[in-house]
């Protein structure tokens, strides 16, 4: 009974608008309470569910973004996949899908993607002369590659909830991001065949040339940061620091295009977004200690099994449960509660929570491009200058390329289980 | 707000030349409030580089950077804290206000803030009394653990104390402007959108 206590308050909680650390605190703190345990176990695993080495590469990843955007390493990016591909049919949309795979690669969130390259990206469309749902959709949908290629924050929040090795789901992301970007490039070439998109400019090997040289510095970035870490030589901590230095070596030294002004504001932007999500993953730790004590997730999990044992069954609920859950709940939150609750029903299953882990992310990165709290959305919408209402429509066909590579990706384990087998297993 | 209007500028040729370096970059918001969040991110930068240089470059790694430096993230994350509470830009649902009367919106985010206020409040009091009860030495360095809860109590309870501003300034607030700023601080996560005003 106090459970269904400690979930209605959370819920109500999290509607009305309180922090969502303050949800999960308040909530389990009631139930801690009417379970007449000491009250200090919430402080306790408030500070010690931090008290871990994997998460340190979460202000370090989000660092390296803000450092990206602010030494305008993200407009070279833009301009050497613009050389790259920009000559086929509908070329600025294959631009940018293709930065945002080399962005994906550097940074670890996709509304970081949406602020710095999207700005850049949808500015470019926009001038050439492309529609602008064709150029929102685009963006929005684009962004997404983000977390799933490597290296990534919500799989490190994953990680360390599931206490699965984050090096192999940085390797399981790798192959179904660039899948994301074929089924998006499908998905721009149709388009552009419908409405006569034209090509952007043609292939130019000299210009190819000069880009790539202006562009060489910052994509060694991915190289250093995925290579690093599939090969084994850094963990994911050492490569999230390994890209700071880096892209303050090219920021301070190389363009000089960072001033001290831009590095306390990164490292202020830093502090902050890692504050955020770092008591979110606080207050989850004594949330998801509950639900672990009070076997949660079998009681759940007897349910849906005597509901049905077939294995398609359960993985196409779980999606649903979490494709609703996404709809309204920000992204590393909606890890942290749901994580706790699925995952051993996966496992029941024998879903490798590797996998699990992918296709959790993905279901949630469609989440932040649909309404009611579509972070992705409410971004473009904001750099564009197209009102909220609009961005919806504009993004909704570009969900059916997304929702097919998900249902792909969870109904063969072994595109993602493919690449960490091999490196790890 | 300047790169946004910067944007509508007439079109340019094919390259969009965006100009970073001229672009004044606006630390306006900055606070002696951010100061201690600022300087453990830039030792916990400082710490894990050593550990990672130390093990890379001469092949000895310091043993204890690893505690050391999980540490300094919980402190990073508490400090920080405060400069997110000061803020008001932690992260929380603001759908459901759309669908609410103004008047009713204003009463339930000052429930919120007071439940927010009340629980960092108590928190602090049980780091507190966490810290008064822990007499441990960390593993690898003489530090007293206790060092670590002292300064989480010290951030829960400045974050109480900056939840007591909002909701003072939220009482006297007309719920139009409340709107307005929630909205704002819902799409802080973008510091690119300037949405820090």
């Amino acid at each position: 009974m106090t459970l269904v206590l400690l979930f209605v308050v959370l819920f109500v909680l999290l509607i009305a608008g309180a922090p969502v650390a303050v949800a999960l605190g308040v909530s389990s703190l009631v139930f801690i309470m009417l379970d007449g345990l000491p009250s200090v176990v919430v402080l306790h695993n408030m500070v010690n569910g931090i008290n871990s080495f994997p998460l340190i590469a979460v202000p370090f990843f989000i660092m390296a973004g803000h450092l990206m955007n602010t030494a305008g390493i993200t407009t070279k990016i833009f301009a050497f996949a613009r050389s790259a591909v920009g000559w086929m049919y509908g070329g600025l949309g294959h631009v940018n899908v293709g930065a945002s795979v080399i962005f994906a690669g550097m940074s670890g969130a996709a509304v970081a993607d949406a602020g710095g390259l999207g700005n850049i990206e949808i500015k470019a469309m926009r001038e050439a002369g492309y529609d602008t749902d064709f150029s929102v959709g685009i963006t929005a949908a684009s962004s997404t590659i983000g977390p799933i290629i490597p290296p990534s924050l919500p799989l490190v929040v994953y990680g360390v909830i599931a206490d699965t090795s984050i090096g192999q789901l940085f390797a399981a992301g790798l192959i179904p991001g660039l899948i994301m970007a074929f089924a998006l490039m499908i998905m721009v070439a149709f388009y552009s065949k419908l409405r006569n998109y034209p090509r952007d400019e043609k292939f130019i090997f000299s210009k190819f040339l000069t880009s790539f040289g202006h562009a060489i510095l910052p994509l060694f970035t991915p190289i250093i940061i995925v290579g690093g870490i599939l090969t084994g030589i850094f963990t994911p901590t050492e490569a999230a620091i390994a890209a700071v230095a880096y892209a303050m070596l090219l920021g301070l030294v190389v363009y000089r295009t960072l001033t001290w002004r831009g590095i306390i504001r990164v490292s202020m932007d830093t502090v902050e977004t890692t504050a955020s999500i770092m008591m979110i993953v606080a207050a989850s730790a004594i949330f998801a200690w509950i639900l672990t004590a009070n076997q949660v997730a079998e009681m759940f999990a007897t349910e849906l099994l005597s509901f049905t044992d077939n294995k398609t069954a359960i993985l196409l609920i779980m999606m649903l449960i979490v494709l609703i859950v996404g709809c309204f709940m920000e992204t590393i939150a909606a890890i942290t509660i749901l994580t706790p609750v699925l995952l051993p029903i996966a496992m029941t299953v024998g879903v490798d929570p590797v996998h699990f882990g992918i296709i959790l992310i993905l279901n949630l990165m469609i989440g932040l491009l649909t309404p009611p709290v579509g972070m992705v959305l409410y971004v473009l919408s904001k750099v564009s200058d197209v009102p909220f209402e609009k961005c919806v429509t504009a993004t909704a066909p570009f969900l059916v390329p997304l929702i097919a590579v998900l249902l792909l990706l969870t109904f063969i384990p072994e595109i993602s289980m493919w690449l960490p087998t091999a490196l790890y297993r | 707000m300047s790169k946004l209007n910067g944007q509508q500028e007439g079109a340019q040729d094919a390259l969009p030349e965006i100009n970073f370096e001229n672009t004044q970059i606006d630390i306006s918001d900055f606070n002696l409030w951010d100061v201690p969040g600022l300087v453990a991110l830039w030792a916990l930068s400082g710490i894990v580089f050593l550990q990672f240089f130390t093990r890379y470059v001469l092949n000895d790694s310091l043993a204890w950077t690893e505690e050391i430096a999980r540490y300094v993230l919980i402190i990073v994350a508490y400090f920080g804290a405060v400069s997110v509470t000061r803020k008001g830009t932690h992260i929380f649902l603001e759908f459901f206000y759309r669908y609410l009367s103004p008047q009713f919106g204003k009463y339930l985010t000052i429930t919120m803030e007071a439940i927010s206020m009340l629980f960092y409040g108590y928190l602090g009091y049980q780091a507190i009394l966490l810290a008064l009860k822990t007499r441990t030495k960390m593993a690898s360095a003489e530090i007293p653990k206790s060092l670590l809860y002292w300064c989480v109590a010290a951030s829960l309870i400045i974050m109480a104390g900056f939840s007591v501003y909002w909701l003072a300034r939220k009482i006297r607030q007309s719920p139009r402007d409340i709107l307005r700023e929630m909205e704002e601080h819902a799409l802080h996560e973008i510091p690119e959108l300037g949405g820090k005003k």
